[in-house]
């Protein structure tokens, strides 16, 4: 393939870089798109859930060909102590609005409508810098290729390699990344629907708070894919470096809880993912864009943990679709320069979708409150218990009961305050 | 159904394809490791690339490309991981993700 002639570089073909791609491919525009996985999503690793809506705006009706393993039925929570577990359990109305997918089928899937729609897509590549001339990017550099374009959206995931060289990003603080990990347990489908109580084809996404994490910043997740449990954990970047807690060990500690050992019994773990979170949100660059060049996804910090929700695949979809209708204005206007691409900021801001990540700005601090994960999932153990127990030693009523079980604990002022936080951040 | 015997990180490795990059895409200056006294990426590391027997060892072959190493060692660390991805095609496949 001869690397000449390309209107627009977009590197990482994972969900951001593909919906860019697509988005120009579908406008005409001479796109090249530039993964360095052997195939699209061989690198690439999530949770295990994605909200459709992006995919209905981006193809339409065909978006249901997506390699879906389970629409996602019943959202749960559980807090949890060594020996006990609080759990609430919601079955959605929405149908279709979300599913569990395996990235390495998704994102090879997305790839390849890209593709279909006249991007052209190069593996085994990967980017290794810039053409700067000035202050303007001029194209990317991957291997011995120089491949000059006239703006290149980087979509090279939460390493931020391109939007470090670019000077849009120093190095991240460790409090503004989580590492996820997780178990891939093989279990038979029936099986799966017996013990999360799930009709045929349904699936169940559940979060875990409290002693999964030891205290520290994350929790576990659950999700539900045909034939398979995805089981994972998340914690702080800060807190597993200065705990000196090895951020594999946590998995295990999920895995002993008696509520997970029971859902993962007989199950045959088939694979281990590990990914970086960024956590800062969309601040965590100085901007988005410079000349010539516009970041996406994850790479901007474009994903939104809001404490119930964890979005990544939505939001990239969106962001990608809104960086290349900014490369298309540009086009337009035959002006690449960052006078043009800070257009992509307003969309940020104006987008239904994407403007979730502004309403929630304030979460990635409330939830570095080390109560959350420690005290709270604790009392809300203790109080279920102290509620629930009938032993003889006589009942108090309800109030008096949490009130009893708060002392000592935690101060009324604390939980107000953060009562009073909660309900301003979330 | 009986329960899965303990899984180790061991374990847990073998499951995951790597393709090894001739080239080294991380490089750990170990002198400066010497004087780290939080070494986090002992404890980043979710494939514990990095490992401590009298001095820093690494073996990049289990590496899972999270990228996190560079940013503890630079901000808690001594500075002393330099970090890249492997070559095109190179390093870590999954198959599931």
């Amino acid at each position: 393939m001869s690397l000449e002639g390309f209107e627009v570089a977009v590197v990482g073909a994972g969900p951001a870089g593909s919906a860019a791609a697509l988005t120009l491919a579908k406008e005409g525009v001479q796109v090249l798109l530039v993964e360095r996985g052997t195939f699209p999503g061989a690198k690439n690793v999530f949770g295990g859930r994605i909200y459709s809506y992006p995919l209905k705006k981006l193809l339409g009706e065909s978006w249901k060909e997506a390699p879906i393993e389970r629409f996602v039925r019943k959202e749960g929570i559980t807090f949890m102590t060594d020996d006990s577990a609080f759990s609430i359990e919601y079955e959605s109305r929405d149908p279709e609005g979300s599913f569990t997918a395996k990235r390495a089928k998704f994102d090879k899937w997305l790839a390849e409508k890209a593709e279909k729609a006249g991007a052209s897509l190069i593996t085994e590549s990967r980017v290794d810098d810039l053409i700067i001339d000035g202050n303007r990017v001029k194209g990317i550099v991957a291997g011995q290729d120089k491949i000059p374009t006239n703006a290149v959206i980087a979509c090279d995931g939460a390493t931020t390699g391109l939007a470090r060289k670019a000077g849009l990003v120093g190095m991240l603080e460790p409090y503004q990344i989580s590492m996820g990990t997780k178990d891939v347990i093989e279990l038979p489908s029936e099986v799966i629907e017996d013990r999360l109580g799930l009709d045929s084809e349904q699936g169940a996404a559940h979060v875990f708070v409290g002693s999964c994490s030891g205290g520290l910043r994350g929790g576990g997740f659950l999700y539900t894919n045909k034939d398979s449990i995805a089981l994972g954990m998340v914690v702080g970047g800060e807190d597993v470096s200065s705990k000196q807690t090895q951020a594999s060990s946590f998995m295990d500690r999920l895995r002993k809880h008696p509520k997970i050992k029971r859902l993962i019994k007989g199950g045959k773990t088939v694979e281990y993912d590990a990914h970086m979170i960024p956590e800062a949100g969309p601040k965590m660059l100085t901007r988005p864009y410079t000349n010539g060049m516009i970041v996406a996804g994850d790479a901007a910090g474009h994903l939104l943990n809001n404490g119930y929700t964890f979005r990544g695949v939505d939001i990239a979809i969106q962001s990608g679709i809104a960086a290349a209708q900014t490369v298309l204005e540009a086009r337009k206007r035959q002006d690449y320069s960052e006078n043009t691409l800070r257009g992509f900021q307003t969309k940020l801001r104006a987008d239904p979708a994407l403007k979730d990540m502004y309403t929630f700005n304030h979460v990635p601090a409330y939830l570095r409150k080390s109560r959350l994960y420690s005290i709270y999932p604790e009392l809300v153990c203790a109080a279920a218990e102290a509620i629930y127990r009938v032993d003889g030693t006589g009942k108090k009523k309800i109030f008096k009961e949490l009130r009893t079980q708060a002392k000592g604990r935690i101060s009324i002022f604390s939980l107000v305050r953060d009562m009073i936080g909660g309900a301003r951040t979330f | 159904m009986s329960t899965e015997e303990n899984v180790t990180l061991d374990k847990r490795l073998m499951l995951i394809n790597f393709a090894k990059d001739p080239e080294p895409f991380i490089v750990v200056d170990t002198e400066k490791c010497n004087s780290c006294k939080t070494k986090p990426c002992l404890y980043i590391c979710p494939a514990e690339v990095y490992t401590w027997q009298e001095k820093l060892n690494y073996n990049t072959e289990g590496c899972m490309e999270t990228g996190a190493c560079l940013i503890v060692c630079h901000k808690l660390g001594a500075a002393a991981i330099t970090w890249k991805y492997p070559s095109g095609g190179k390093g870590v496949a999954f198959k599931s993700g």
